[in-house]
């Protein structure tokens, strides 16, 4: 009998992303969306917390934890407040991937100053155009047992 | 005759023949009497083929290039005059070596004498008539092309980009070929004029073309399997409607960029292939919205609503000019576009809806990255024409906005799918919250505009767009 072993991790933190870039890169329904060229920063700001990571061709290929400059000097970064990361996290968690209240796209949206921010509006564009990667990715964080700080 | 001994057999014969333990002397003397390699192991490869069989068919083609007299066995001549075949035609496909049993396959397969005329002339003259040498000319091996180019494939494989190397990485200002030589190619004389009128890179040209082509080709997705059509459930009547409406006028608009995009393939010149590859995948993209969208209005119960007034659309088929019409299309319609698409995601019922603007929010975001890099590289070769683009620009603005003004069906149709329904307090739900897109719309425009060089036109934009701007902190401040 076999035991499934679900990755234990801490959000926001490097081990939490490189969890679900090692699930990501070993999956071949994320390479089916097409190649993804894009680097993202991820603020937490309440936390203080930031990240960038590196999309290319068919993987996520790096992450690191940086300052919040060089998280802005990203084609894009991803800001919310830590309770709605958590929201957003849990929802992921609770449905196996994000429902429509919770996605990348809905609560870019109902952001006034936008979920996807950048100081270029066409490098922000790559929000959109590679949107259905970046969703992937954080719904395979249903796979990995988040645990908040 | 060769000397058949001395002929080289492939490697990949060998095994072949050896495989099927027949001698390589008799390979070797089918190589000799012409074959080609790829025949002779095709031939070899057959059920049924015995040293003996092979020994015999070699001899007898031994003895006819040696002017021997060939026979029509006699199980095909009674198939083959039955099928009334003039036994010189037989002789002919005998000479070429064709299998007795082949030619009897073919003739009861209902291949007439008259088909197989052609085919058998074809390859007599392959193999240079009834000399045996073909006379090749070969002159065209040296081509002053650049030759031993070698690219190598990367994480994503072998792009159109990485092919851009060497003199084949010269994209010049100005292509002077009006013909549909690819760029690269050695241009011979004579051929006539295609017809195209953009033969300069500042017309059409967007760094990020390539890219985008490679993309869009690896992100494409099917509607017909791709979507989950069953998770789609009864909707109120209200609602279906107007989720039909949005469908209706989506489906309009893609026909229409189609149209407006096939209209200006055609005029761009060969030497700048990036685009029109880009472009050409921009086409299916909206042949695909078109598709996806008539198939949710068809398939939950509903129909196709009421048609746009076009006045927006018309006047972008009227444009004169590629730059013209992209900004238009690519930046201007494209953005807006994007904000329908958005409500529709936003407000999907079901997660058929849901995957179905996804896909469509990822394909527009391509074409808007066309069109503001386009714009961009064009403004930067063409200083002199920046009140032009903005004198444009002024004129879509205007008719966007009669057109959204006019098209009471789509408006309607978007504040029902905002607020729920179609009672008074939904309806007014529906309007605030179509604000609020409008004013993500406008915004989101602005910063289009800027990526494309024309962060000016912020303070240019026609009043029901710059209504949505944040206004300067200063103009706040003396308003107050």
């Amino acid at each position: 009998m076999t035991q499934e072993v679900t990755t234990k991790a801490t959000f926001p933190s490097v081990e939490w992303f490189n969890a679900i870039k090692e699930l990501i890169n070993n999956d071949e329904a994320y390479k089916r969306h097409g190649t993804c060229d894009a680097a993202v920063g991820i603020k937490v700001p309440d936390l203080q917390k930031y990240y960038k990571l590196t999309f290319e061709a068919f993987e996520l290929e790096e992450v690191k934890e940086c300052d919040e400059a060089e998280a802005e000097n990203t084609d894009f970064w991803l800001q919310q407040t830590y309770a709605k990361w958590k929201e957003m996290i849990e929802n992921i968690r609770a449905n196996g991937r994000a429902d429509l209240h919770h996605t990348l796209n809905t609560l870019d949206i109902e952001d006034p100053d936008d979920l996807a921010r950048s100081n270029d509006g066409y490098r922000r564009d790559l929000f959109y155009r590679f949107n259905q990667s970046f969703q992937h990715f954080f719904d395979a964080s249903s796979q990995i047992e988040t645990q908040f700080v | 005759m060769s000397d058949a001994s001395a002929i080289d057999i492939p490697a990949d014969l060998v095994a072949v023949a050896e495989e099927k333990d027949l001698p390589l002397d008799l390979v070797r003397r089918a190589l000799a009497l012409g074959f080609p390699p790829d025949a002779v192991k095709q031939n070899l490869s057959m059920p049924g083929v015995t040293a003996e069989a092979a020994e015999a068919f070699i001899s007898e083609q031994e003895k006819i290039r040696a002017g021997g007299v060939i026979t029509i066995p006699p199980e095909l001549a009674e198939i083959s005059r039955a099928a009334k075949y003039p036994d010189e035609l037989i002789i002919r496909a005998l000479k070429l070596g064709a299998p007795t049993a082949m030619l009897i396959n073919q003739i009861k397969a209902g291949i007439t004498p008259q088909q197989a005329e052609g085919f058998i002339a074809q390859q007599e003259a392959l193999r240079g008539g009834e000399g045996g040498a073909t006379q090749l000319d070969l002159s065209w091996m040296k081509v002053p092309t650049e030759w031993g180019v070698r690219v190598k494939p990367g994480p994503k494989g072998l792009t159109v980009g990485m092919i851009n190397v060497g003199t084949y990485a010269d994209i010049p200002d100005y292509w002077p070929y009006h013909t549909e030589m690819p760029r690269g190619a050695y241009p011979i004389p004579g051929v006539p004029d295609m017809g195209y009128s953009i033969f300069e890179k500042a017309e059409l040209w967007s760094e990020n073309a390539a890219d985008l082509y490679e993309e869009s080709i690896q992100r494409r997705w099917r509607p017909s399997s791709d979507i989950p059509w069953t998770t789609m459930e009864d909707l109120p009547d209200v609602i279906e409607k107007a989720v039909c409406q949005l469908c209706t006028h989506i489906s309009e608009r893609s026909l229409v960029a189609g149209d407006i995009v096939g209209r200006w393939l055609p005029e761009m010149s060969y030497g700048y292939h990036e685009v029109k590859l880009y472009l050409s995948s921009a086409e299916f993209d909206v042949a695909r919205w078109f598709e996806v969208f008539r198939k949710r209005a068809l398939s939950n119960g509903g129909g196709i609503g009421v048609q746009s007034p076009g006045y927006f659309h018309r006047a972008m088929i009227d444009g004169r000019a590629w730059t013209e019409v992209s900004a238009a299309l690519h930046i201007l319609a494209s953005s807006q576009l994007l904000m329908l698409f958005q409500i529709g995601y936003y407000t999907s019922h079901n997660d058929a809806e849901r995957t179905i603007f996804a896909y469509c929010i990822q394909d527009v975001a391509r074409q808007r990255a066309y069109g503001s890099q386009h714009l961009r590289f064009f403004l930067t070769k063409k200083l002199d024409r920046r009140a032009e683009i903005q004198h444009v620009l002024n004129k879509y603005e205007v008719l966007l906005d009669y057109e959204w003004e006019k098209d009471v069906p789509l408006r309607e149709a978007l504040m029902i799918l905002l607020g729920g329904g179609a009672s008074a307090d939904q309806m007014a739900d529906g309007f605030s919250k179509l604000e609020y897109f409008r004013a993500l719309w406008a915004n989101d425009y602005i910063k289009q505009l800027a990526a494309a060089g024309l962060g000016d036109r912020r303070d240019k934009v026609h009043y029901t767009i710059k209504k949505y701007l944040p206004q300067p902190e200063a103009a706040v401040a003396a308003a107050a």
